[in-house]
């Protein structure tokens, strides 16, 4: 080797440039854009079994060939309470559906049950609300704040996914899909 | 020849040692030690700039749990990271993977110490090659002639 500096100086060049065309090839996978989608699109949707405000249980099973809206909520979470207006117009929409349902889950409330149970009275939440006390369903959702909604179409397939606050068209736009693939 | 070795000799054992101080594996052996040792790794899903440990939240408390059942069932820490990746994606790990192209943000350092520490020894070794320059008889004169004067004035 007669020149080794220039040897290493063109080896130093060559993985200098192959890092930059690795880097180039990918800009697209944005570490911020992905931890806002959800992996469990197109996938089977977890099963849930909770118990409910009013005592009852709610679960994956009983609402089979629906879909489902289940929305992670909390009633301390300020993006969960403004859009409450857009969940309500949604439902006054498709409470009579027979082939929808919606499913609102609280996580580390800092209510008590009747204190929660109060809560959703006063704010006329007339959706099933369950409770998920030790974050089992928010864990098997992978939910990664609040609010969160996940669409699951009547085939059992998690179809919808809104990372944060949604509107009633976001909705509608996901049960015409759902009901689309069902 | 062996006056010459043994600085890189002793220079090489030295680097090892260090190397293998700092990347050997931490001896997490007891359940609880390792699942603390995995949730210290994993972001926390509801906070900023915390770990799974070291938050409260809720889903934190839950992934807690879920690690310390999967440990119970047998899974070894790499297929329970795993695990938390396939869910949440690799945005949950709060290093880089050492696999695909996380790679490289452990290998280039790696590559541009040793080119580095290569092209020092290359240099020493062609300063040492050298012929080093030797006084000719013009030289001794000149600079005993300057020695006289400089004494004389």
């Amino acid at each position: 080797m007669k020149h080794p500096a220039r040897w290493i100086a063109l080896a130093v060049a060559v993985v200098v440039v192959a890092l930059g065309v690795v880097l180039a090839l990918n800009v697209g996978t944005d570490p911020v854009a992905a931890s806002k989608e959800s992996r469990l699109i197109g996938k089977p949707a977890p099963s849930f079994d909770l118990p409910q405000l009013s005592g009852e249980r709610v679960s994956s099973d009983d609402l089979a060939g629906k879909t489902v809206i289940v929305n992670f909520w909390n009633e301390w979470c300020v993006p969960c309470i403004a859009e409450l207006p857009a969940l309500k117009k949604f439902w006054a929409a498709h409470a009579n559906d027979g082939d929808v349902a919606m499913v609102g889950i609280t996580h580390a409330s800092n209510l008590s049950e009747k204190q929660l149970a109060r809560y959703v009275e006063r704010a006329g939440l007339d959706w099933t609300i369950a409770l998920d006390p030790k974050s089992r369903a928010a864990l098997d959702f992978a939910v990664r704040g609040q609010p969160e909604t996940f669409v699951i179409s009547p085939s059992g397939e998690v179809v919808g996914y809104q990372l944060s606050e949604t509107r009633a068209q976001d909705l509608e736009a996901m049960l015409a899909a759902a009901r689309g693939l069902g | 020849m062996i006056k010459r070795v043994l600085p890189w000799l002793a220079l090489g054992i030295l680097v090892a040692g260090v190397l293998v101080v700092v990347l050997w594996p931490g001896d997490a052996t007891t359940p609880a030690e390792r699942a603390h040792s995995i949730a210290a790794g994993l972001k926390c899903q509801e906070c900023q700039g915390l770990s799974v440990a070291d938050s409260n939240a809720s889903t934190s408390s839950a992934i807690r749990a879920d690690i310390k059942r999967r440990i119970a069932a047998g899974e070894s820490d790499g297929e329970i990271r795993q695990y938390f990746v396939d869910k949440y994606g690799e945005t949950i790990l709060l290093e880089p993977q050492s696999t695909g192209i996380s790679l490289i943000v452990w290998v280039l350092p790696v590559v541009v110490i040793a080119a580095g520490a290569l092209g020092i020894v290359f240099a020493l070794a062609r300063n040492r090659r050298e012929p080093r320059l030797h006084a000719t008889d013009a030289d001794e004169a000149l600079v005993g002639r300057e020695r006289e004067r400089e004494a004389s004035e």
